[in-house]
């Protein structure tokens, strides 16, 4: 369903170099790795966010970065991305914000009480109280209910594919866990594609079918959870036991 | 040097590019107006009070100093045309451009730079939507209507206060000023004002939104970036300038 061939990066330095793998339909994958291994650059070169120096990636048959504008936008209509600290639209109420994730000739061709409904839904759907939030600005709302405003602009436009750039950044491991369980259910619900990049490892292995790790702008591991937990593989093993020991050391100073 | 040329042409590239896809953008009607009637009012209806102070100071000095240096020299009915001159084709445009990069510009710098980090510019790619259609063309074409209008007010004013001023502190009267204001005008001056401010509108936000879109590097970026383009958008506005006179006062 979605497939990167050959992805090369640079910015000052080599991000990604020669990453190539695929995702299945229905599939929830996860992608982990240290910091600036490129996980979220990755991500961004699925809707062609990020020029790439090399490579391409396909979504559903149409390429993101050899098709033109025309293959472009039809991956963009089909893809929601929700974005690490939401990047919702400062100047615009929350309403506004969910509605700009309609896609534009959809929304032209709407009655108002029809993007109301859908608008309503998707905040619904979020576990947000849409009465209480339609008319609020986003640096009106919390960190968590900001988040999930974004996931709400994200499916409103009813994607196939959604695109998680650490969910959970940012949050308390209340929050953490309750927009956890939110991927998981809309994914289900929604029966849509998922790609997880997240720094959250056990939730990222409860969570996914199927994960993948970076490091050094390489894959690293791509396979089940329980085969990355196995791993052999000595960088895999320190990535998985650091995690593992940062993740008590949070639980420790909660 | 070479660096300098490569940042130079690279700058005037990305410029360039802005400028096409606005024109693309108006061109396919994919501009909205309500976009461009809020960027009036925050760019030009926000800025008439600071305006009207910058012109109404400039036409009180210009008198002051033009009375002190032709009293008992020239008859000082000529302080009408020495005020007019340079109001309506200095001070008037100059001034409310170099404001206008303060009060506008940076604004429009930081906003866009603040989007671009806090990740809203991919967000509007993302949602498939043009942000150079929603956030670029309107605030260009606000620019270009809005600041030959508070010129043409800044120009009025300026004038008005230099009357009065010369009446005031130098005993000229009214229509003494006038008779003296219209004995060298020209037509041609109106248009030359009016042509610069039309260019001063169109550069400001031009280069605020190019910067803004460049932005990178967190709030400091963003500060960074601003100061830059606060740098860029002067140098500029004096540059164009001073290109005006051999261009269309010959």
């Amino acid at each position: 369903m979605i497939q990167y061939h050959d992805v090369w990066k640079a910015f000052d330095a080599p991000v990604l170099q020669g990453v190539s793998f695929g995702v299945d339909e229905g599939e929830m994958f996860g992608i982990f790795g240290p910091s600036g291994t490129g996980k979220s650059v990755l991500l961004k070169t699925t809707i062609g966010l990020i020029d790439l120096d090399r490579g391409d990636v396909t979504v559903e048959g149409d390429s993101v970065y050899r098709g033109g504008k025309a293959s472009l936008r039809r991956v963009r209509y089909r893809v929601g991305y929700v974005f690490q600290n939401a990047a919702l639209f400062d100047s615009l109420d929350i309403y506004e914000n969910v509605e700009m994730g309609l896609p534009e000739e959809e929304l032209r061709g709407m009655k108002r009480l029809d993007v109301t409904r859908r608008v309503w839904d998707a905040l619904e759907l979020v576990n947000l109280e849409p009465a209480q939030v339609l008319r609020k600005l986003p640096s009106e709302l919390s960190g968590g209910m900001r988040k999930r405003a974004g996931i709400a602009r994200a499916i409103v436009g009813r994607p196939r594919i959604l695109l998680w750039d650490e969910p959970t950044t940012g949050l308390d491991p209340v929050n953490t866990a309750a927009v956890e369980r939110l991927i998981v259910r809309l994914s289900q619900e929604l029966n849509v594609t998922s790609i997880i990049v997240t720094h959250d490892i056990q939730g990222g292995l409860e969570m996914c079918d199927r994960v993948a790790m970076l490091e050094g702008g390489h894959l690293r591991f791509i396979g089940e959870p329980d085969a990355f937990r196995q791993s052999s593989d000595p960088v895999v093993r320190a990535f998985v036991d650091r995690a593992a020991a940062m993740a008590a050391l949070d639980e420790v100073e909660v | 040097m070479g660096q300098v040329s490569r940042n130079v042409a690279e700058h005037a590239g990305q410029l360039g590019l802005l400028v096409g896809r606005s024109a693309r953008a108006f061109a396919t009607l994919q501009v909205s107006p309500r976009s461009v009637l809020q960027q009036i009012y925050i760019m030009g209806v926000q800025s008439i009070p600071i305006v009207l102070i910058t012109a109404i100071l400039a036409g009180i000095v210009t008198s002051q100093q033009g009375g002190y240096q032709f009293q008992g020299a020239v008859p000082l009915y000529v302080l009408g045309s020495i005020v007019v001159a340079s109001v309506v084709l200095e001070l008037g445009p100059v001034l409310t451009a170099i404001i206008l990069v303060g009060r506008v510009g940076a604004r429009i710098t930081a906003e866009l730079g603040t989007m671009k980090v806090s990740e809203q510019i991919d967000a509007f790619h993302a949602l498939g939507r043009d942000p150079v259609a929603m956030l670029a063309a309107p605030r260009i074409l606000a620019g270009v209507i809005v600041v030959p209008i508070l010129v043409a007010i800044a120009n009025v004013v300026g004038v008005l206060a230099g009357m009065v001023a010369a009446r005031l502190t130098l005993g000229l009267g009214f229509e003494s000023f006038l008779y003296g204001a219209r004995l060298f005008w020209h037509n041609w001056d109106l248009f030359y004002s009016l042509t610069k401010a039309v260019v001063f509108g169109f550069s400001i936000p031009v280069i605020s939104i190019h910067m803004g879109l460049r932005t990178s590097g967190g709030a400091a970026g963003v500060g960074r970036t601003t100061t830059a383009s606060v740098m860029f958008m002067t140098l500029t506005i004096l540059i164009l300038d001073a290109l005006f006179p051999p261009l269309l006062l010959q």
